[in-house]
C-alpha cells in the first residue's frame, strides 16, 4: 500500500489531540506547580484571589470520554486509512440492512409476486397496500382516483386501454414504460384536411357516413394505425377512435390539434423503481372489478 | 514544562492565547475538511458521470435561482428506507460537476437526486407551471414565468467557459454549439432537462 500523506495526517493529528488532552488534564490535576489556595494578594482591603482545584468528577468525566474515544478509534474507521477492528463501512451498513430486510421479506414478497390475481384482489390488506403503492408512484400523473387528468394521462378506471388491458400488457406497460408516437399531419393534410379528418374522426363513434369529406384522407393516412373502423391497435398504442374516450380531449379544437401537431404520450418505465411484488399488486389493483 | 505553567503562560500573553485558541478550533477542520479537498476518491467524477449539457446547465442555474433547493434535497442517504424510496444512495463522485453541490438537508418536498425518468417531460412541465393541475393537494408554488422566459444562451456559454477553467471537460465545439441548442428554449425546458438528468448513473 502506498504511503498516503493525508491518512497519516489525520491519524497523527487525531492521536496527538487525544494524547495532548490527556497529558494536559492529568498535569492540571496531578502535576506540580499548582496554584496556592490563596495567592496572598489582597485588593481593596478585603478582595483575595483564591484558587479552587477543579472538582474531581470533571476529571472522571474527561477520563471516560478519552477512554471512549480510544476504544472508538480502535473499533471504527477514524485513524486515516485504518479500517477499525469491526471493519465497519457506511456502504456495508446499508448493504447489511438491505440484506436483512430481504432475508426477512423476500420469500413472502416472491409468493405474492407469483400469486393469482384474483387471490390478491380478494385480500383487502394487499389491496390497501397496492393503493399506497399506486398513490406514491402513479397518482402524480394518473390522478389520486386513477381516473386520469390534465388531458394527458389516461384514465385507468375505464375499459379503454391504449396499450392493452390484459394483465400481461399492463405489467409490460408498468415495467418497461411506453412511448406513443403520433406524428403531426398538418403539413400533409393542410388546414382544411385537418378539419375534415377531425370531423370524420369525431363522427366515427356514431357511424360516420361514407360520403364524409374526411373519409378519403382518413383511409389514406390514418388507417395504418387506427384501423378502417377506428378501432385502434393496442400493439402500437394507437387508441380506438370508435368510442367517446378521448385522452387529449374530444372537442373539435383538441382533435384538430392532435391531428395537425401529433401527440407523444410517455409512460416512464418503473421496472427499476418497483419490484416484482409491487408491480404484481398494482396489476391486481388496476384490473380488479 | 507542565500544564499548569503552560496554562499560566497562555493566560498572560494575549497573542499566544489567540494563536492557541485558533489552533485548537482549527483541529476539527484540519482533520475532517482539509484532507477531503485533496482526496481523489471524493473529488474525481464517478464512472459515467458527465458534465451537464448546455440545456441541463441552464436548468441547474434556474433551479438555484428559484431556490428549489430550499425545499428539495439532492442527497439519498445510505439508509434502508431512503434507498427503497428513492433508489441508490448518493455518492461523492456524482457531484464532481456540481458547482456548488445541491445536496441540502431540507425536505419540504421530496428528494430529487433520483427523480430523472420518474415522470414524463410533459408532466414535469405542467407541474412546474402549476403543480395543482396534476397534484391537487400539492403545496409547491407554481413557476409560470419559466414558460415565458427564454434561456439566456450567451450567459450559459460564459458559464461553460468558466467551468472549463475549473476542470469541466467542455470542448470549444460544445460551447459554440450551445447557442444553437439553446435557441428557442424556454427556461421551463431547461429545468425539465436538468431534472430528467438527475438519476443514478449505471
Amino acid at each position: 500500500m502506498p504511503f498516503d500523506f493525508w491518512a497519516g495526517w489525520v491519524a497523527v493529528l487525531t492521536l496527538s489531540s487525544v494524547l495532548g488532552l490527556g497529558w494536559f488534564v492529568f498535569s492540571i490535576y496531578f502535576g506540580s506547580g499548582q496554584e496556592a489556595e490563596d495567592s496572598g494578594t489582597v485588593w481593596d482591603g478585603n478582595l483575595r484571589e483564591g484558587a479552587h482545584p477543579a472538582p474531581m468528577w470533571w476529571f472522571w468525566l474527561i477520563l471516560a470520554t478519552l477512554v471512549f474515544s480510544v476504544i472508538y478509534l480502535m473499533l471504527y474507521p477514524g485513524l486515516g486509512s485504518f479500517a477499525g477492528a469491526m471493519r465497519w463501512t457506511q456502504a456495508g451498513d446499508v448493504q447489511g440492512s438491505v440484506a436483512a430486510w430481504e432475508s426477512r421479506f423476500s420469500a413472502k414478497r416472491a409468493e405474492i409476486a407469483a400469486a393469482p390475481l384474483d387471490a390478491l384482489q380478494a385480500d383487502a390488506k394487499l389491496m390497501a397496500a397496492a393503493e399506497r403503492i399506486y398513490a406514491r408512484n402513479c397518482a402524480a400523473c394518473h390522478g389520486t382516483e386513477a381516473t386520469g387528468q390534465a388531458n394527458l394521462f389516461p384514465n385507468l378506471k375505464d375499459d379503454e386501454w391504449q396499450w392493452g388491458g390484459h394483465p400481461a400488457d399492463i405489467e409490460t406497460t408498468i415495467r418497461a414504460g411506453r412511448n406513443a408516437v403520433m406524428v403531426g399531419w398538418g403539413g400533409i393534410l393542410g388546414d382544411a384536411g385537418v378539419r375534415d379528418v377531425a370531423d370524420y374522426v369525431r363522427q366515427l363513434p356514431h357511424g360516420a357516413t361514407s360520403d364524409h369529406p374526411g373519409m378519403a384522407q382518413y383511409n389514406q393516412f390514418c388507417v395504418a394505425c387506427h384501423g378502417i373502423d377506428g378501432s385502434g391497435q393496442t400493439l402500437l398504442g394507437a387508441p380506438s377512435l370508435a368510442d367517446d374516450v378521448h385522452l387529449y380531449g374530444g372537442d373539435a379544437a383538441a382533435v384538430e390539434h392532435s391531428i395537425s401537431a401529433g401527440r407523444a404520450g410517455v409512460m416512464p418505465p418503473f421496472g427499476n423503481r418497483l419490484d416484482d411484488m409491487q408491480i404484481r399488486l398494482l396489476v391486481a389493483w388496476l384490473t380488479r372489478s | 514544562m507542565n500544564a499548569v505553567e503552560l496554562h499560566r503562560k497562555l493566560e498572560n500573553n494575549a497573542g499566544l492565547l489567540i494563536f492557541g485558541i485558533l489552533f485548537v478550533s482549527a483541529i476539527g477542520g484540519l482533520v475532517q475538511v482539509l484532507p477531503s479537498v485533496f482526496q481523489d476518491a471524493l473529488v474525481a467524477p464517478s464512472e459515467n458521470v458527465e458534465p451537464y449539457s448546455a440545456l441541463q446547465l441552464a436548468g441547474r442555474d434556474i433551479y438555484i435561482r428559484e431556490s428549489c433547493g430550499n425545499c428539495h434535497s439532492q442527497q439519498v442517504r445510505p439508509l434502508l428506507a431512503e434507498v427503497q424510496r428513492y433508489g441508490p444512495y448518493s455518492r461523492a463522485g456524482e457531484s464532481a460537476y456540481d458547482r456548488p453541490f445541491l445536496w441540502g438537508s431540507k425536505r419540504t418536498g421530496p428528494d430529487l437526486h433520483r427523480v430523472g425518468g420518474k415522470f414524463s417531460d410533459a408532466w414535469q412541465r405542467l407541474h412546474l407551471i402549476d403543480p395543482r393541475t396534476v397534484v391537487p393537494d400539492s403545496i409547491m408554488p407554481g413557476y409560470p414565468w419559466l414558460a415565458e422566459t427564454p434561456v439566456d444562451a450567451p450567459d450559459v456559454q460564459r458559464k461553460m467557459r468558466v467551468l472549463r477553467r475549473l476542470g469541466h471537460p467542455y470542448t470549444d465545439e460544445q460551447i459554440a454549439a450551445a447557442a444553437a441548442t439553446l435557441a428557442e428554449q424556454m427556461e421551463v425546458d431547461a429545468v425539465v432537462a436538468y431534472l430528467q438528468a438527475l438519476r443514478a448513473k449505471p
